[in-house]
């Protein structure tokens, strides 16, 4: 890490007193990884049945977002960002998602330090849309602003015996619509087999992966997350799909209380303190987990990406 | 120290008919090998081939000239590429007749 990281992680992050970690991507991967799915069953190392298909998301790959125009855009502290994207398919919005048509990226780590209570993370992000073809006739056909259904940051976590989920996610589009609003993650009082969109038997709990499970709404209400109070806010998508501009995300959690604190967009803070988080009973190995995860998901045929450099997650 | 990085671009996956891997930006490494296992084949005569393929923008793509040959047998396969700009891909024919292979496809970059 040169005086320069040091600089701007002080500078343009707000962490916490410890950082666990500072991800800075022109220094390679730093341990993200696409987030794949359990490979613990017979007769060859298969996958448990489920019916979400969980093999399909592409890989995150180490982005200088070049492309066909204007070439190499290049990313916040240097060349590369952690890109993640899509698959060019994408489900009704009220549907479950379709194999593909959401990226990953998880950090595998765990809790260390005692006494903790807070728990954050910090990203630089842009999203945008393939600029593959042209749409129709209507207004700016090559603009695919609408294509991108969401993205978002959050936590899997695990402590004092229970597993939990946190995140905030960018409603951007339903079913073609722009609804350009934040949401959390929270579970609705159903059961398990209705997290499961009506299904028997997957390994899921209520509460758990709301990145694709709990049903959805077309109005864009979803099992899986609440609309955060206030949270209506126009991004910056920029004028054309090959433009994109680096933005600033942070949600902190009060992991003793196990409450939302507040989040972050660009200048605007959101308060969301109070709001309880959904926990369930501990899984099977997996204690004192923090695993920082990142996702988009697209809402029409095309692949989109969400690019983030850097990355800071940091606890007191 | 070099970086390195294996990506799956395809997990058990059959495949029936021609396709090309997702697009991949390596811009950062010198060289990459596509690692294709063949975990099952099914049909009669069934043979696979994979070209590489360049591209500038992720969304034009030429053939780069590396051609894996015919694969017709279970088994890891691969093909190495060390000349590109940022993007890459494989583009694979599947011949023959009902012919189905089951494959993982892993990109390995190091540079």
């Amino acid at each position: 890490m040169d005086d320069v990281d040091v600089l701007m992680l002080h500078s343009r992050f707000s962490p916490l007193k410890r950082i666990l970690s500072y991800d800075v991507f022109d220094r390679g991967f730093c341990g993200w990884m696409t987030l794949m799915p359990n490979f613990t069953e017979g007769p060859d190392f298969d996958t448990p049945p489920s019916i979400v298909n969980k093999d399909q998301w592409p890989p995150v790959m180490l982005s200088s977002a070049t492309y066909r125009f204007p070439g190499t855009h290049g990313s916040m502290s240097g060349t590369y960002s952690l890109k993640l994207s899509t698959r060019p398919v994408a489900a009704p919005y009220s549907c479950p998602p379709a194999p593909g048509s959401m990226g990953h990226a998880i950090k595998r780590m765990s809790f260390w330090l005692p006494e903790r209570q807070y728990l954050q993370i910090e990203a630089w992000f842009a999203y945008t849309a393939e600029m593959d073809v042209v749409d129709g006739k209507g207004p700016q056909p090559g603009l695919h602003e609408t294509s991108v259904r969401a993205f978002g940051a959050g936590f899997d976590v695990q402590e004092r015996g229970n597993r939990y989920f946190t995140g905030i996610r960018y409603l951007n589009s339903v079913d073609g619509k722009l609804l350009r609003k934040w949401q959390y993650v929270s579970a609705a009082e159903v059961s398990d087999r209705e997290w499961a969109f009506g299904t028997d038997g997957d390994w899921c709990r209520r509460g758990v992966d709301p990145w694709w499970f709990g049903r959805r709404y077309p109005d864009g209400r979803h099992d899986g997350y609440k609309d955060v109070p206030g949270g209506t806010q126009n991004l910056c998508y920029n004028e054309t799909d090959d433009k994109i501009n680096w933005q600033y995300m942070r949600m902190k959690i009060d992991t003793l209380n196990r409450e939302y604190v507040e989040m972050q967009c660009q200048d605007k803070v959101f308060d969301m303190r109070g709001i309880p988080i959904t926990y369930v009973d501990a899984y099977g190995r997996i204690d004192g987990l923090i695993n920082p995860v990142f996702w988009v998901e697209s809402d029409a045929d095309r692949r989109v990406f969400l690019y983030v450099d850097s990355v800071v997650v940091s606890q007191e | 120290m070099k970086q390195f990085y294996a990506s799956h671009l395809e997990v058990k996956k059959y495949f029936s008919e021609d396709f090309e891997t997702h697009p991949y930006e390596a811009g950062w490494a010198d060289e990459a090998i596509f690692f294709i296992m063949v975990e099952e084949i099914k049909g009669e005569s069934p043979v696979l081939e994979a070209r590489v393929q360049i591209s500038h923008d992720g969304i034009h793509w030429a053939d780069e000239g590396t051609v894996s040959g015919p694969i017709t047998a279970a088994g890891l396969h691969f093909v190495r590429v060390s000349h590109f700009g940022n993007w890459l891909r494989l583009a694979c024919s599947v011949r023959g007749e009902d012919a189905s292979f089951k494959l993982n496809i892993q990109i390995a970059c190091k540079g």
